[in-house]
């Protein structure tokens, strides 16, 4: 034993341990949030249950499975429930998700395993995805088209035809709605802003007058007409309607534009669902949320952390670069000095929130307030930049991660062998040149360094982000195509508070979950794929600047 | 040894301490050096000629490689270094508070005891120095990179392989390309700090030949440890010891007939 112990193998087996143990956690994690997440967009089949409930009333679910749990018997007798025959010890009791939620007020409930007569997979049972009140679970039954109603039995009727041609009109509708009349919307504003600058300075004379009326006129023929195209639109889509016999036996009529799919779960094979499974992941990653974020896509989320993250990489990479050169090449060695290099390294300690409190209070009120006393007056009361933005979310992050691109900046710099500097300075470089053409290049990868670990902390970052510009639901980008196509004051959505959003504060916890898991999901492969992408300019530079390894 | 025979005798003698002005490059007068408390130059005063080559040597730590550095305001660098006393370049000190230390470098150029070529091409690190003096043309650049690259004894070795990285070359290759880094920009003086050190005894001939073809155009001062090196490649020897100069003369006269005892016993290998 002694032996074995003088060997050195124990160290060997603790340190492996240890790696070993973090390497599962990762691992584990990941796998328990993609598991979660993915397998939510995988087409689950459709039941129908014939149930028995205690007031001995048949009736008839139809839906799918969404959890399952064992209960002890005793405690459902307890609480008075009463068994026709002896269950064992356990009953099973599973979580169904029926849908239907105008209809039939909750759409989960929990079914136990010895109410239950009968089961069964009918396959012409489909899934209705919908616009608003999520999804709808029943047997299609007809199609009216233009008032006529058409029998789904006949094989020259195709419902997907009819949501197909639904969909396309919507979401021309929603282009039209976004793009053009959003243009215009925005023109007229700008028009509004004009008018009030000119009020400001007094210089509103009647031409004047005259001249932005007629502009505005023009802009609001062109709404008018803009508008009909829009209301046309939606009415044609709106034109067809499908009727449906749901659970509860009725025959229930609902309007095509509000279905956004159809899918007839129990017909589909391996590959079909598969093929589902990946629209709905990449519906998922393109579209914008439904209802309260419980629906639909994060797109704007992912945009709006990519962005805020990169603008965030701009603003502090100078900064940090700049001021590590100046502690590490031209500040005097001294207690000043140092004193301030463990300032800015406590820095890094400093919680999250209290940036947050210091950049609504700086950036937002005093920067941002300002910003619009001098260039914007004539849109005050309301805002310009004196309210949260993703501007500030960067700048506030910027100073969050600054200390991390400083220390990691020096280290580079000091890293950097004497007698190359030197090599500069004797071929007659100043300082400046020799920082400019030879250090700074070789120590480009502890730069890099330093703004991988910088966006890492960024893009997880959340607290802050909520007191200075992150909401739940923005209905723009900060990028659109509306001069000056950038719009930095603008709020944004985030993949870290719409995590937090779905999960805490939605009306619908259960049809939510899943979403959490993806969007958390999705929220490392957004920070795993940034990092990587610095690893390999990184790389790249390395091997460009290899002379460090000698 | 036929190499030593074949210096002393190609050397002509040279008056060491009547130099003309013609045949001076730089006069030393008077230096003493500080770092901080401890002095490590007392009171040096020598005159280097003209295209020639002189060899500063003596045990680690008798301050000639210091003094080296005091030729091209090296020592700037360090902390708490304080000079006193001039160094003549062109009758001009070059301590004087009106000479700007980038052009007195470009006149006195530098080569480090170990390789130090920066991390760009064989081609990027010859124009350095010329890309400094704000010289983009491409064709000049060329020609200049050319001209060193042979002034150097590289360029057969390099020429196919401009635009690779400098860090491919072997250490003594690396050696030649910061010489010949050094001599595009056409400096008056050349300081070699122990250039040969890091390298086997190949690449080390193959320096000390070219040292010898130099000296045609380029006064070349060349600190070493090596005292065979020092007799094959000189043609005047500094002796120093503990911060001193203990004797400055001829290579032939250094090697054959020192005038002190300290510099024979240096000579003959009783220290040092």
């Amino acid at each position: 034993m002694g032996k074995w112990f003088k060997s050195g193998s124990p160290w060997i087996w603790m340190t492996g341990g240890a790696v070993s143990i973090s390497l599962i956690a990762v691992l584990g994690l990941l796998l328990l949030i993609a598991w979660r997440g993915l397998s939510y967009f995988w087409p689950a089949d459709i039941y129908q249950w014939e149930v028995v409930d205690q007031q001995s009333k048949r009736s008839t679910i139809i839906g799918e499975i969404y959890d399952k749990e064992e209960v002890p018997a005793e405690r459902l007798i307890a609480a008075g429930h009463k068994f026709s025959e002896d269950p064992g010890e356990l009953v099973t009791r599973y979580l169904i998700k029926t849908g239907n939620r105008e209809f039939v007020g909750l759409d989960f409930r929990w079914v136990l395993e010895t109410d239950i007569v009968s089961r069964t997979m009918p396959k012409d049972v489909a899934k209705l995805e919908r616009s608003k009140n999520g999804d709808f679970f029943g047997y299609p039954i007809a199609i009216i088209e233009d008032g006529k109603r058409l029998a789904l039995d006949d094989v020259e009727v195709s419902f997907e035809e009819h949501i197909e041609r639904a969909v396309a009109l919507s979401d021309k509708a929603t282009t039209l709605q976004k793009r053009e009349i959003g243009a215009v919307n925005y023109a007229l504003e700008n028009l509004r802003l004009k008018e009030r600058r000119y009020e400001l300075d007094n210089a509103l004379t009647d031409s004047r007058k005259l001249e932005l009326q007629a502009e505005r006129d023009k802009l609001q023929a062109d709404y008018k007409i803009l508008e009909k195209a829009f209301f046309d639109l939606r009415a044609e889509a709106g034109r067809d309607a499908v009727i449906v016999r749901d659970m509860r036996g009725e025959e229930v009529t609902l309007k095509l534009d509000s279905i956004l799919g159809v899918t007839y779960s129990n017909r589909l094979g391996v590959l079909g669902k598969l093929g589902h499974w990946f629209s709905g992941v990449g519906n998922f990653v393109s579209a914008d949320p439904r209802e309260a974020n419980t629906e639909g896509g994060v797109f704007p989320a992912i945009f709006g952390t990519v962005f805020m993250v990169l603008l965030m990489a701009v603003i502090v990479t100078p900064f940090g670069v700049v001021a590590a050169i100046y502690l590490h090449e031209y500040a005097k060695k001294g207690p000043i000095t140092k004193m301030i290099r463990i300032a800015v390294i406590n820095l890094a300690g400093v919680p999250s929130i209290v940036y947050g409190v210091f950049g609504l209070g700086f950036f937002v009120y005093m920067l941002g307030g300002s910003i619009d006393q001098l260039f914007y007056p004539e849109a005050l009361p309301a805002p310009t930049y004196g309210s949260p933005g993703v501007i500030w979310s960067a700048l506030t992050l910027a100073i969050l991660t600054l200390p991390v691109v400083i220390v990691s900046t020096e280290e580079g710099l000091s890293r950097i062998p004497s007698s190359v500097r030197q090599g500069s300075l004797a071929l007659g470089a100043t300082k400046a040149e020799t920082l400019w053409r030879i250090i700074i290049p070789m120590a480009s990868p502890a730069i890099m360094t330093g703004l991988i670990l910088a966006v890492a902390r960024a893009a997880g970052e959340v607290a802050p982000l909520m007191l200075v510009g992150v909401v739940k639901l923005a209905p723009t980008l900060p990028i659109d195509m509306n001069f000056p196509f950038v719009h930095l004051e603008r709020k944004f959505m985030h993949l870290g508070f719409h995590i937090y959003d779905v999960g805490f504060q939605s009306p619908n916890v259960e049809a939510a979950r899943p979403l959490v898991y993806a969007t958390s999901f999705l929220l490392v492969s957004v920070i795993v794929s940034l990092n990587l992408t610095a690893i390999a300019v990184r790389n790249h530079l390395r091997e460009k600047y290899r002379s460090l390894e000698h | 040894m036929i190499s030593i025979d074949q210096s002393v005798m190609k050397t002509e003698t040279l008056d060491l301490n009547n130099l003309s002005s013609e045949q001076t490059a730089l006069e030393i007068r008077n230096l003493d050096l500080k770092y901080g408390d401890k002095q490590a130059l007392f009171d040096v005063s020598m005159k280097i000629p003209k295209k020639k080559v002189t060899a500063f040597i003596g045990p680690s730590g008798c301050g000639k490689s210091t003094l080296l550095r005091c030729i091209n305001r090296m020592n700037d660098l360090v902390d708490n270094c304080n000079i006193d006393g001039e160094i003549l370049l062109h009758g001009q000190n070059i301590y004087d508070k009106k000479v700007d230390v980038a052009s007195l470098r470009r006149n006195v150029g530098m080569v480090f005891q170990r390789p130090n070529p920066f991390p760009k091409s064989i081609y990027e690190n010859v124009v350095y120095g010329l890309r400094l003096q704000g010289i983009n043309n491409r064709r000049q650049l060329d020609e200049a990179a050319e001209r060193s690259l042979r002034g150097a004894a590289i360029w057969d070795e390099v020429k196919d392989r401009l635009h690779d990285n400098a860090f491919g070359l072997s250490g003594g290759q690396q050696q030649r390309l910061v010489i010949a880094r050094a001599i595009a920009i056409e400096p008056e003086v050349l300081l070699l700090d122990e250039p040969t050190s890091a390298l086997d005894p190949i690449s080390t001939l193959t320096i000390e030949e070219l040292i010898t073809e130099l000296k045609s155009k380029y006064t070349v001062v060349i600190v070493t440890h090596n005292m065979q090196q020092a007799a094959r490649v000189s043609d005047q020897t500094a002796f120093m010891y503990m911060g001193e100069l203990v004797e400055y003369a001829d290579t032939n006269t250094i090697f054959t007939t020192p005038k002190k005892k300290k510099t024979e016993d240096y000579i003959t290998g009783r220290y040092g």
